[in-house]
């Protein structure tokens, strides 16, 4: 496989835009992507596009042959990629790949969505064949109950209080009020955000993400062609999806095997276990870290999981300001989607765009110093998990 | 409210038995691994042959965790009007590997531990549009 270079990086920001045409919000992340590589439309080989849901793509979710339309039908291929909210890496794995192989020399990824109100019912099916529509008819149990579930193993575990989740969100506001691209940058304290609404008990409006209008795209190309347009761009030093396996103790639908040690995402578990390995590193060497933190349960149990810190010791790291940027275990330093609010197939994207800018050491205010290599992780309904390593 | 004035939430999921309520599920005869709703396929990769077989389960299980519905959840939801929050439990079955997920049916959501010991109910979520008692399984402490 050759090495593939980050060559550019486009969002458009996080936010509620119901004037504005999805290919409209798409095109200002492909084309601060374009312009940032240095980069014509028309040298694109191939497009590797997360598929939404909720948006655009013909209704079958052919949002890359949207994007290839707006920016000029110049005859190359298309990849449509549907993986839940892992959608945008998986896409992001996918462009990799092509490019590593030889395929292509010039690869867009983008991921583009504007998200209907209120909390996302997870399945988009109606029938009793869908164990989500069951478990929705049968219990009554919304995405953040299924958060609130985990987060109240975790407490019974460790003995996380109240206070520790309400920290989570106070520090990733902390850092994303920094953050030109993120939705929700106003500063909470801890008062604050056990004052707002119960979703699920023990979590609170403040600690769980709703969902925004976003996109963001990344140019990928061959070493060689990165050398004609760049003397020290970002390298993709692994790229890595995974499904969940059958024993991690989480029940997807209304049932499960319950794991022999503690429930967890075994698709995120692989596939940074996979990204660390292909990256030669282990998961204390990172800089910095973007994952998926659709509420503040997971910004404490995924590090442990995956062996960033020792069982039970995120709320103390939290509390001495390790996870801010310029502590030893940085997390999300974009402010993460409890600031951005979920575009659920884009979220991939623009995590990936962040830990690029942090190794470019574009991050302004809430830049890691000296970042030398980071990764994003998502996970995505249907147990779909990915995770990529970037480096400088 | 009388039996015709109910519903199940949704066919084939639960049965009342001599014996009491159960979960109606799956067993493969291969490997044991327990399904809740009925599988056609055994899921384990480590299963040699898929043999399913029906299956009841239950009543009693221990809550690995709980949590409380704070707001109203949209359709296919169902509650009783005016909304309160209900508690929704993960329960461990008793010697069974199997690990479901059911509405509480408590007094007081906020007194439930993590542990505690609990045994299977079928009993009405709320009613439907036309004033039916939808019926689904539950769990109440023991
Ligand atoms: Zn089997």
């Amino acid at each position: 496989m050759g090495e593939v270079a980050v060559l550019g990086l486009g969002m458009h920001p996080w936010g509620k835009f119901p004037d504005k045409p999805l290919n409209d919000i798409c095109r200002v992340a492909v084309e601060a992507a374009l312009a940032d590589a240095g980069v014509r439309w028309r040298e694109v080989d191939a497009v590797a596009a997360a598929s939404s849901r909720f948006s655009g793509g013909k209704g079958w979710g052919l949002n890359g042959n949207d994007i290839v339309e707006e920016m000029g039908s110049t005859g190359i291929p298309v990849y449509n990629l549907s993986a839940g909210c892992a959608a945008g890496a998986n896409a992001f794995n996918v462009g990799y790949t092509m490019v590593a192989s030889g395929m292509h020399d010039v690869v867009l990824v983008v991921g583009g969505e504007k998200m209907p109100k209120g909390f996302i019912q997870t399945s988009g099916l109606d029938d009793e064949t869908d164990p989500e529509y069951l478990r929705q008819r049968c219990v009554g149990l919304p995405g953040p109950g299924f958060w609130a579930l985990l987060t109240r193993q975790r407490m019974a575990e460790y003995g996380t209080s109240e206070e520790d989740l309400a920290a989570v969100a106070v520090k990733a506001h902390q850092v994303g009020q920094h953050n030109e691209n993120a939705r929700f940058r106003q500063l909470f304290t801890i008062e604050d955000v056990l004052k707002s609404n119960m979703v699920s008990h023990p979590l609170r409006l403040y600690e769980i993400c709703p969902v925004s209008d976003g996109a963001a795209a990344v140019l990928l190309c061959s070493a060689a062609y990165a050398r004609q347009k760049s003397t020290h761009p970002v390298w993709v030093a692994s790229s890595a999806v995974a499904t969940m396996r059958f024993d991690d103790g989480l029940p997807r639908g209304l049932a499960c095997v319950p794991s022999k040690g503690r429930a967890h995402h075994s698709e995120a578990r692989i596939s940074v276990g996979k990204a660390l390995e292909g990256a030669g590193i282990g998961a204390k060497d990172l800089d910095l870290v973007e994952l998926q933190d659709n509420t503040v349960y997971y910004e404490l149990a995924f590090p442990e999981e995956w062996g960033m810190c020792e069982p039970g010791e995120s709320e103390s790291l939290l509390h001495k300001g390790e996870t801010l940027p310029t502590g030893r275990m940085p997390i999300n330093p974009s402010g993460g989607f409890l600031c951005f609010g979920e575009a659920t197939t884009a979220q991939g994207l623009f995590q990936l765009c962040e830990v690029g800018w942090q190794l470019r050491a574009e991050a302004g205010p809430r830049q890691v110093p000296g970042a030398k290599i980071g990764m994003a992780q998502s996970i995505g309904l249907g147990g779909n998990g990915t995770a990529a390593v970037l480096k400088r | 409210m009388s039996k015709s004035n109910s519903i199940p939430a949704a066919e084939g999921l639960f049965t009342e038995t001599a014996d009491g309520p159960r979960l109606v599920g799956s067993r493969c005869a291969t490997c044991g691994s327990a399904y809740f709703p009925r599988a056609q396929a055994c899921h384990n990769p480590e299963c040699e042959r898929t043999d399913m077989r029906d299956a009841n389960f239950g009543p009693r299980g221990r809550l690995a965790s709980v949590t409380i519905q704070g707001y109203p959840p949209p359709a296919p939801v169902v509650w009783s009007d005016p909304y309160t929050p209900y508690a929704v439990g993960l329960v461990d079955l008793e010697d069974e590997a199997l690990r479901v997920i059911g509405r509480l049916r408590v007094d007081d959501p906020e007194n439930i531990e993590v542990g505690g010991e609990v045994e299977l109910v079928l009993a009405s979520l709320g009613h439907d549009d036309e004033g039916r008692d939808v019926i689904s399984w539950q769990f109440q402490p023991v």
